[in-house]
């Protein structure tokens, strides 16, 4: 499933890049796309805002198939407090922005898998594929709102995974 | 070393693709597709005259077709089997209304309700030359007539014409030219799917946000003003349209069912849906009906009189 994993991560950052290429993160040093693996970086006191943060959750694997197919549920977190030029009065905004820019992420539906653990990342037979998005509602602490968005991706294990 | 191939499961799809295209009543040639050389066609647009209608839901077919057992023999065993009857349908909820969505669900005739103050009787715009699918020149104060964001139809003055009207797709069949008080010189223009809507108006005439589905008017064709459409229960004119729709699964596979000569079954019928079912609430959809019976054509390859086919192009390495 890391494959996968890795392949729909790469394809919302690609396609975050398309969508907002303003939207950034400084991360160990370095200017990366606003979207980060939670299980790929050091533990966060707190999330950082105007971020998509991906958190894995369940598994499932379905093994009456000619190629097993492996479904793992992703959470996107993102959180805002608006911009300071407003005041942050425009973090409802901002977070709708974030909304918007996560739909276009995630379509179309499906992305080629690919082998990230080799250098150049090879690719593999099949597609990594999910569903629609289910959102949650907004919380608020304070200024900061945050909202939650699960989905569920599908991939065929392939020989050698 | 890597394989390049595996075995693929069942397609995993998320909807159906509609498009449709007109048959040719007078000629009764339906519009063919070939898998094998636009099997990749983009989605989004379809070769001509095929005419995206969106995606549709509850997308079913039911083959009713009936085979029959040639018995032989004390006691009777089944010799072979025949094929007594042939008969399909298909039924689909379109997800939205358009000319051509409310004309396919409605079973019947379906015509343009012309506005009365531009392009009734004698008020339809000529067309000057130099027209094309999108752009409609006319003298200025012709082209005053209209605003941007209108609806226009475009087509030729009713003059007397028999069998199938309407252009580019048969939209009623005159059994007997219409004479005395059934005589309309906007007739055609009633009946016609030459619709589009206005982009822009200047003095130089219209430019449309559309192409017209005729393209580029004929010499003869009038424009006028439609605020909308309408449909009847009754009449006896079965409107017929080449049917194709597609299934495109995950892994990139594509289900494709031709039909190439579709006719709507029912009459005109909508069905509501819950816009949030899942917290109730008390605003519904309303979703076009089209139900539709195959009619047979015969396969050039072999002779066989047949209602629909079923092609399936496969995943990338998948094997088959």
């Amino acid at each position: 499933m890391q494959n996968a994993k890795d392949s729909f991560y790469v394809a919302l950052r690609t396609r975050l890049v398309a969508i907002n290429p303003e939207r950034t993160v400084l991360l160990r040093a370095a200017v990366r796309p606003g979207i980060l693996v939670e299980e790929a970086e050091a533990p966060f006191a707190q999330l950082p805002a105007d971020v998509f943060v991906l958190r894995w959750l369940g598994l499932g694997v379905e093994q009456d198939l000619p190629a097993a197919m492996v479904s793992e549920e992703v959470e996107i977190v993102y959180s805002t407090l608006g911009t300071r030029s407003f005041g942050g009065l425009d973090r409802g905004r901002a977070l709708s922005a974030m909304d918007e820019e996560l739909v276009g992420m995630l379509t179309p539906f499906w992305t080629p898998k690919l082998n990230y653990s080799a250098t150049p990342p090879v690719a593999m037979l099949t597609n990594v594929f999910w569903d629609e998005l289910v959102f949650g509602p907004v919380t608020v602490v304070r200024d900061r709102l945050t909202r939650t968005a699960r989905v569920v991706v599908h991939g065929y294990q392939e020989a050698g995974e | 070393m890597a394989a390049n191939s595996y075995l693929a499961a069942a397609p995993v799809l998320r909807r159906v693709r509609g498009f449709f295209a007109p048959v040719n009543r007078a000629g009764c040639v339906p519009v063919l597709f070939d898998p094998a050389e636009m099997g990749q066609f983009e989605l989004d647009a379809p070769p001509a005259p095929w005419v995206s209608l969106g995606w549709i839901k509850d997308f079913a077919r039911r083959a009713s077709s009936k085979t029959a057992a040639v018995q032989t023999g004390v006691p009777a065993t089944v010799l072979e089997q025949v094929r007594e009857t042939l008969d399909a349908q298909v039924s689909l909820r379109f997800l939205s209304w358009t000319k051509l969505t409310m004309a396919l669900a409605a079973g019947s005739q379906h015509m343009n309700l012309l506005a009365s103050a531009i392009g009734a009787g004698a008020g339809a715009v000529a067309i000057q030359s130099g027209a094309t699918a999108t752009l409609l020149p006319m003298l200025a104060t012709d082209a005053a007539k209209f605003a941007a964001g209108q609806i226009v139809a475009v087509d030729v003055d009713y003059s007397g014409q028999a069998g199938f009207v309407g252009s580019p797709v048969s939209g009623a069949y005159v059994k007997s030219a219409l004479a005395g008080t059934l005589t309309d010189v906007d007739y055609v223009r009633r009946v016609t799917f030459n619709v589009a809507r206005i982009a822009s108006v200047s003095t130089t005439g219209l430019t449309l946000a559309e192409a017209l589905p005729g393209g580029a008017p004929v010499a003869g064709m009038k424009v006028s003003a439609v605020v909308g459409f309408v449909d009847r229960e009754g009449g006896s004119f079965f409107q017929e349209w080449s049917g194709l729709f597609v299934m495109e699964g995950a892994q990139g596979e594509r289900i494709f069912f031709y039909y190439p000569r579709l006719q709507a079954l029912g009459s005109a019928a909508e069905t509501r849906s819950l816009l949030d079912a899942k917290r109730g609430g008390s605003l519904e959809r309303v979703l076009l009906t089209g139900d539709f019976r195959a009619l047979p054509v015969t396969d050039s390859l072999d002779g066989e009189r047949v209602v629909c086919y079923r092609s399936f192009l496969p995943a990338m390495s998948a094997l088959v």
